[in-house]
């Protein structure tokens, strides 16, 4: 008998334990570590400043990455340089871009979807910061932060691409997706304006040194400005960069900005946030960057000062007695054109700008007298771009790649003296003075003003920051200048829009690309 | 076979012996089998008493018996013999083979069931068949064992996994079929812990109505591992081992030193600009003699111990293997170390109580990169300059040359290992590559048991609870030194890495089934209820930089740095489990073993989805029918045992990601502020709050049967639809997200059939058996989510401007895709005639000797819009075939397996390197009009992509058959042995992957999944793939 319930209580148990499976639901709910759900982020100041970090991450693509870097990617389009590196086929998507064979299937998608994966991150704050309980004041200037950085993102994209979906809000179901169409330009140029002009209202004149790197009145003023000189609107542009610019060019503006005493000054790494720069990209040599979080959004390095560097570049001993810059062994990118380096001779920026890789090797790599050895890169011309040039005590991190800590100027106060002296027509006492006081700094004699000189003024004090591929396309020069790259007129002033947006959705190319 | 016989009759005497009593009339008599040959250990028992002896070794037997009584003689395997004494004294018993595997017992999930009433597709291998074989992983025992299975080796490198498919593939997600050992659910990476010897069976539940009772996570197929168990009777002690060389069953043939510079001359000529090296008549270093190892060793022990008593039986082992690699072999190398204790106990008469528990440790010395075209000991063979020596001396280091690095490698004699300034990169000299890895290595250690108690409540009504888990340990420990491979692989300062990583998995099932007989209706009923967690893992890893060190056994991390160089990461699995609770029943019926019912139904719900789905529901039914039971039924010696069944089942798959239905905030999207970094966070990609259960519904038809007695057959027709496949939405750039949205979006469809023969034949004294196994499947998408005409790959391989692989509806999932050639042009004249409809030059800028792309769009020019499809990864048919011979006492074993109908895309050499080296392929090349028609000229400027675009040139025939094992053995008479106690004594030779067929210029057709984490399923990408080694085995197993 007692087997027996023995045998009940087990049944019991074994039923019990069967069908007790109703409370499972409990359960079923995901614990997450460290997992933040959407609808319980955003709830303060702090959370609304991790947002606004997050709107900014993108901005360091510009030289934080390889082929899909605008920096490197713009100046491989431009006639200054030619892509360079190991081979034709060594980061494709500079190639492509530096001998115009630049097609939707060969551009680096991500030059497109980083910009995007900016507008996305300022779309969100600008969604979530009104109900967000915060001091007032930081809120204002966040949203006018986010709002400028929109700006930014936009304006590079519509000056490379054109016709571009003009995206102001979250995409919160998948189903909008496909709906979306492309913008008119100058929709997309009104939307810019109206950003910055609201965000310039709260933005804060100058900026504590914790906070450097954060967008300016200044900068915003200078975006401003630029942006209606793209968009043709001379009088306002000329207006807005008149502020930052100062009444008396060389002197100090009321924003502060001031042109650095030497030109040199401009590319000793050490002087960031310099008078002269009003719109700086940040990088650091401390994020430990490696290949496992290579552009992941934790890599904070400048990579293209890897890639501009002098591929195997090594001192002889006559080099070292000589006192020769100790180059990192780069990947010999950005290859100086004849054309910019004839340009530059004699112009004392040159020193700053180019380096004669061939002359100090001599006949090769085996000359007695050689200063240095190195590779060549591919399209060598014996010219290398130094103006971010790493040397190897600004490696700090195990992985020699990934970590410069070296800045990038995207706009600075002699690039808007000259855009303020072309908006206004490149004549007159005040654009004279513009363009004196640029040339003045560098140590060259004042030319007569006019639109030309500015443009050649512009090659000379800005080459390899970025600007001349937009400079050529806005003032009409493209075709002639950029011809021996193969550039096609009516269809290179825009770049194709990458071939994977155009899976499942209504864009539409840009014209002469198939 | 004789090894079973020989075990039965040792525990038959030990259970009979006592009984055999005299009385009446005593019977002597001999069991022989249906070829003359005494049968020991058979059971012969008097009908209707408890009276039963044990045929001895001779076959010969004793018993009293009333002189009119019947004897009963069985043996396993052997259809049962009812013979009247009729007052004889001297009997001779002939036994006939039962028409194989009618009283196997098959492992079906939550039990066990007689064959002979099984309606789903279930293939099995049995200990027997893996007897000796060198098999490392588990997996290895399916590979051209059983039909609807394919597996390819995901590297040669030692200890790699296998890729298994179950019937194609059912999803665009995770493929891998459901490994449940012992009743315990371990993942597929981790398998490997398993000891083939220890093995018992290995079921494959193939069709949906077998899978059901797995529910959501039966998709894929499910594989049952049973580990031995202990028998009652004398301790058995075993030992298995071999010991072997490997080497590489092929090398490919690249351009030496002469031909190297001719063809790269040529291509700087042709693309403009002076040739660069100078004629030479040298052959150069050829790197493949530099990696690959002709005598790498590899070993093997295996020991176990089983017996019992009629309370307590025990199974133990222990095994060693160790295998060193066949490239690179001083960082490539694998070593694990087994040990396995099972047990099971009764408790009086109702209550029985179990464990499994097995422990592994192993340990991987990888070489890093393998089918990766970006580094790796391989891919730099095959593209490094045969103008490059291979060691050069200290004199190298003057001025200008790459060796006055100081971190350039130099061997013990001072010599600095050859740097290429040719092949830069990633590529880089082997034999330097090799010193910055010396000593690093993976470890794991796996925990896997389980406990159940099994208890007869009521007569029929038994409760079973199981509890398992799984708990693993594993990470590596690395030092790399400071390091000058070429300006591109280089490290300054030296670093020393340890990771350590626990993950833990637990389930509990709890079950009770009923069995009952009525009259000749048997019934039994199973209901369950189960908990099963993963994912439950953690880890961290440290990095010190600069420790003051050279090499890996004296880096150490007890010193003194400064704190900036120590780099600690810590993390957990972002969801903190992942959670499946189950309820599940089955109901089997059968009405004389003639008219079989199997109904099963299986509730789970899941942490993966939301609210709105979190429940799936997943029910199977199949029917048997055996006509040859049927009263019209004539025996006859042509079709015997026919067993016809089919069912339809619906199984589910939740294996996506975790957060996936809501909208989350993601990490590290970082920007530096005043200097400093400062930490970002933002939304991740669009939520679907929709997501529910991917269904995968199978139905399946076939037939078993044995034709001519000798001959086995089994056919299975499927058709496996599955719907609301869970993938990530293709989203355009545009839309700004990080990380990707999922959707129900799609559905694919596997059709085909499963072939298995088997022919056993006893001639004289040889023993005969052939088995054979085919399958075909077609794989189709056969739906897209609305407005999504395709998905694109995400597969490019190096630098080619366009992904490769392309998923549409009609197509195979992720066929590769890409332009197609027609041609090379021979002349000028050839590209300015090559026009479109309107006239318009297709290549302006073509030059003779370039490809001939097919303007499939029309447009007069070539774009992304002329790629089409080209083939399929997928294998069309798999087969294999196992010969098995013993003659006396010689035995052999011939095991050939094969695939087909898939392409491979031959992605050896590096493209994006201009003087990387070519395969001799290259010699054919374009030279003038008329030279070929096949092989494009070479040049440094490649503008008409005659290489970097995805085309039909990339892409080669993937068939291939393989002699994987061959294996002659020789068993030592019992006379000779028995002497010094030896139950057995058995040597053998094995030759594996002697060799290959096939036509594919690579090193090895068989290609498994790939080995970049993050890519999605796209078989047969070569990047320089670590090929399968040729072995060479001494073995010996010995019974005491």
């Amino acid at each position: 008998m007692k087997l027996i319930s023995f045998k009940q209580s087990l049944v019991a148990f074994g039923v019990l334990l069967t069908l007790g499976a109703c409370d499972t639901d409990e359960k079923l709910e995901v614990k997450g570590d460290g997992v933040v759900y959407e609808e319980n982020f955003y709830r303060n100041e702090t959370e609304a400043y991790s947002g606004l970090v997050a709107a900014y991450d993108k901005l360091g693509k510009f030289a934080g990455a390889m082929e899909n870097a605008p920096l490197l990617f713009l100046n491989s389009a431009s006639d200054d340089f030619f892509a360079g590196g190991g081979g034709p086929d060594d980061q494709p998507g500079l190639q492509v871009a530096s001998n115009y064979t630049i097609s939707p299937g060969n551009i680096p998608p991500n030059i497109w979807a980083d910009y995007y994966k900016g507008v996305a991150r300022c779309n969100i704050m600008l969604a979530k910061l009104p109900a967000i309980p915060m001091d007032a004041a930081k809120k204002t200037r966040f949203t006018a932060e986010v709002k400028a950085l929109r700006a930014y993102y936009y304006f590079d994209l519509v000056r490379m691409f054109k016709n571009i979906p003009l995206i102001l809000a979250p995409i919160t179901l998948k189903e909008e997706i496909p709906l979306i169409e492309q913008a008119k330009p100058q929709d997309v140029y009104a939307q810019i304006e109206k950003d910055l002009n609201e965000a310039i209202t709260d933005l804060p004149m100058t900026l504590p040194s914790a906070e450097l790197g954060r967008f300016t009145k200044g900068a915003a003023t200078a975006l401003l400005g630029k942006v209606y000189l793209y968009d043709n609107k001379k009088a306002e542009a000329a207006a807005e960069l008149a502020k930052v610019n100062g009444t008396t060019p060389g002197q100090p503006s009321s924003y502060g900005y001031n042109l650095m005493p030497k030109f040199s000054d401009l590319w000793n790494h050490a002087n960031k946030f310099n008078t002269e720069s009003i719109f700086e990209i940040a990088y650091t040599d401390k994020s430990n960057a490696d290949w496992g979080n290579f552009e992941r959004g934790d890599d904070e390095g400048n990579v293209a000062a890897q890639l501009m560097g002098i591929r195997d570049y090594t001192r002889t001993k006559l080099g070292l007695t000589a006192l020769l810059p100790d180059y990192i062994n780069g990947w010999g990118f950005m290859v100086v054109t004849n054309d910019l380096r004839n340009t530059l001779l004699g112009d004392p920026r040159y020193a700053s700008t180019i380096y004669d890789a061939a002359a100090a090797r001599g006949t090769d790599n085996k000359d007695p007298n050689g200063l240095i050895t190195y590779t060549d890169s591919y399209n060598e011309t014996g010219y290398h771009f130094i103006k971010y040039a790493a040397v190897n005590s600004d490696i700090k991190s195990s992985n020699p790649f990934l970590n410069f800590g070296i800045n990038t100027y995207v706009i600075r106060l002699a690039d808007t003296y000259l855009l303020e002296a072309e908006a206004l027509g490149g004549t007159g006492a005040r654009a004279q003075a513009l363009l004196d006081a640029v040339r003045l700094r560098a140590g060259v004699l004042p030319v007569p003003v006019s639109l030309d000189a500015i443009y050649a003024e512009r090659r000379l004090e800005l080459a390899g920051e970025g600007h001349r591929w937009f400079d050529l396309v806005r003032t009409g020069q493209a075709a002639a200048k950029l011809a021996f790259k193969g550039f096609t007129p009516g269809k290179n002033e825009a770049f194709p829009i990458p071939y994977s947006e155009f899976n499942n959705t209504k864009m539409v190319q840009n014209p002469n690309y198939n | 076979m004789k090894l079973t016989k020989l075990l039965m009759f040792c525990i038959s005497s030990l259970l009979f012996s006592v009984i055999a009593i005299a009385q009446d009339v005593t019977v002597n008599g001999t069991i022989n089998d249906e070829s003359g040959l005494p049968v020991p250990g058979a059971t012969i028992s008097v009908k209707g008493t408890n009276k039963a002896t044990a045929s001895d070794f001779d076959g010969k037997f004793q018993i009293s018996v009333p002189s009119n009584g019947t004897l009963t003689v069985t043996f396993v395997g052997y259809v049962t013999v009812q013979e009247a004494v009729n007052g004889r004294t001297k009997l001779d018993i002939k036994l006939r083979p039962e028409s194989q595997n009618l009283n196997e017992v098959v492992v079906v999930g939550y039990g066990t069931q007689k064959k002979s009433v099984v309606t789903g597709s279930i293939s099995s291998v049995k200990a027997k068949d893996l007897e000796s074989l060198p098999i490392t992983r588990v997996e290895q025992a399916l590979q051209g064992r059983v039909s609807g299975v394919s597996i390819a080796a995901n590297a040669g490198q030692p200890g790699s996994a296998s890729t298994i498919r179950i019937r194609g593939f059912t999803t665009l997600n995770n493929n891998d079929p459901l490994w449940v050992v012992d009743g315990v659910i371990v993942d597929n990476g981790g398998i490997g812990y398993l000891n083939q010897s220890d093995i018992e069976s290995i079921e494959v539940l193939k069709d949906g109505a077998s899978g059901a009772i797995y529910g959501s996570r039966a998709a894929a197929g499910v594989i049952l591992v049973t580990t031995k168990k202990g028998k009652a009777g004398k301790i058995s002690v075993s030992y298995t081992g071999y010991a072997g060389t490997s080497q590489a069953a092929k090398k490919i043939d690249l351009l030496d030193a002469s031909q190297y510079v001719t063809i790269l001359n040529e291509a700087y000529v042709n693309g403009g600009k002076p040739a660069p090296f100078a004629p030479t008549t040298d052959k150069g270093t050829n790197w493949q003699d530099v990696i690959f190892n002709d005598h790498a060793q590899r070993y093997s022990h295996e020991l176990s111990f089983s017996g019992g008593n009629d309370t307590s039986t025990f199974y133990m082992s222990f095994g060693l293997t160790d295998q060193e690699g066949i490239i690179t072999t001083d960082i490539s190398n694998y070593n694990r170390k087994n040990i396995r204790l099972n047990s099971n106990h009764k408790l009086g008469k109702y209550i029985k109580i179990g464990q499994t528990l097995g422990y592994s440790n192993e340990k991987t010395i990888g070489i890093g990169n393998t089918n990766d075209e970006f580094g790796g000991p391989l891919s730099s063979a095959i593209n490094l300059d045969p103008l490059t020596p291979v060691l050069v001396g200290p004199e190298a280091a003057v001025a200008g040359s790459p060796y006055v690095n100081n971190n350039a490698l130099r061997d013990p004699n001072g010599n600095y290992y050859g740097i290429s300034t040719n092949v830069t990169q990633e590529t880089s000299n082997p034999l330097a590559y090799t010193q910055t890895r010396l000593g690093n290595n993976d470890f794991s250690e796996n925990f896997v048991g389980n406990i159940f108690i099994e208890a007869e409540i009521l007569p029929g009504l038994k409760f079973r609870s199981t509890a398992g888990a799984k708990l693993a340990y594993y990470g590596s420990d690395n030092f790399t030194p400071v390091y000058y491979l070429n300006g591109a692989t280089k490290k300054d300062v030296n670093e020393l890495f340890r990771s350590y990583k626990k993950s833990y998995s637990w389930n509990w099932e709890n079950t009770l089934n009923y069995a009952k007989k009525f009259g000749d209706h048997n019934f039994s009923v199973l209901v369950g209820k189960g908990t099963y967690v993963d994912n439950i893992t953690s880890g961290n890893d440290i990095t010190y930089r600069g420790v003051p060190a050279t090499t890996h056994d004296d880096a150490s991390f007890n010193v003194d740095i400064p704190i900036a160089d120590k780099i600690a990461n810590a993390y957990n699995a972002q969801a903190l489990e992942h959670r499946v609770e189950s309820l599940f029943g089955r109901l089997n019926y059968d009405y004389k073993e003639k008219y079989i019912f199997t109904g099963i139904i299986r509730r789970d719900g899941s942490t993966r989805f939301g609210p709105n789905h979190k429940y799936g529901t997943f029910p199977s039914v199949s029917l048997g029918w055996v006509p040859s039971k049927e009263g019209f039924w004539k025996e006859n010696d042509v079709v015997g045992n026919l067993k016809i069944r089919g069912g339809y089942g619906v199984t589910g798959n939740d294996s996506s990601p975790d957060f996936l239905y809501i909208s989350t905030v993601g990490i590290q999207r970082n920007y530096t502020i005043g200097g400093n970094i400062a930490n970002g966070q933002s939304t991740n990609a669009i939520a679907n709050p929709d997501l529910k259960w991917e269904e995968t519904k199978q139905a399946n038809i076939g037939f078993e049967t044995t034709l001519f007695r000798d001959f086995n057959l089994t056919v299975d027709l499927f058709n496996k639809k599955t719907e609301g496949i869970l993938m990530p939405v293709p989203v355009p750039g545009y839309v700004g997200a990080t990380g990707k949205t999922y959707a129900n979006l799609a559905d694919m469809e596997n059709k085909g059939i499963d072939v298995e023969l088997g022919y056993r034949k006893k001639i004289g004294a040889l023993n005969l058996s052939v088995n054979g196994n085919f399958s075909y499947i077609k794989n189709e998408i056969t739906y897209l989510d609305k407005g999504t005409n395709f998905l694109a790959g995400d597969e490019t391989v190096q630098s080619s401007a366009y992904e490769i692989n392309r998923t549409q509806v009609g197509q195979a999932y992720n066929s590769f895709y890409g332009f197609k050639t027609n041609g090379i042009f021979q002349t000028q004249a050839d590209v300015d005639n090559y026009k479109n409809a309107a006239g318009k030059v297709i290549q302006p800028g073509a030059k003779p000797g370039d490809f001939r792309w097919q303007d499939l769009d029309g447009d007069g020019s070539i774009g992304s819009n002329d790629r089409t499809f080209l083939g399929t990864s997928l294998p069309k048919f798999t087969y294999g075939f196992t010969l098995n011979l013993d003659y006396k006492g010689f035995d052999m074993l011939v095991f050939g397996q094969g695939a087909g109908g898939n392409m491979i895309y031959q992605g050896l050499r590096r493209l994006d390197i201009t003087n990387a080296n070519y395969q001799t392929e290259v010699l054919g090349r374009w030279t003038g009009p008329g030279s070929t028609n096949s092989y494009p000229r070479v040049t440094t400027n490649d503008t008409n992509k005659n290489f970097t675009n995805p085309s039909d040139f990339n892409l080669e025939k993937g068939d291939f058959f393989r002699f994987k094992t061959i294996q002659l053995g020789y068993s030592f008479p019992k006379e000779w042995i028995e002497s010094i106690s030896l139950q057995k004594v058995r040597l053998y030779v094995t030759g594996e992957n002697l060799w290959t067929i096939t036509k594919y210029t690579g090193y090895d057709p068989e290609i498994g999944g790939p080995t970049t984490a993050g890519m999605n399923n796209v078989q047969g990408v070569d990047r320089g793939y670590y090929p399968q080694a040729k072995s060479y085995m001494l073995g010996v197993n010995l019974q005491f």
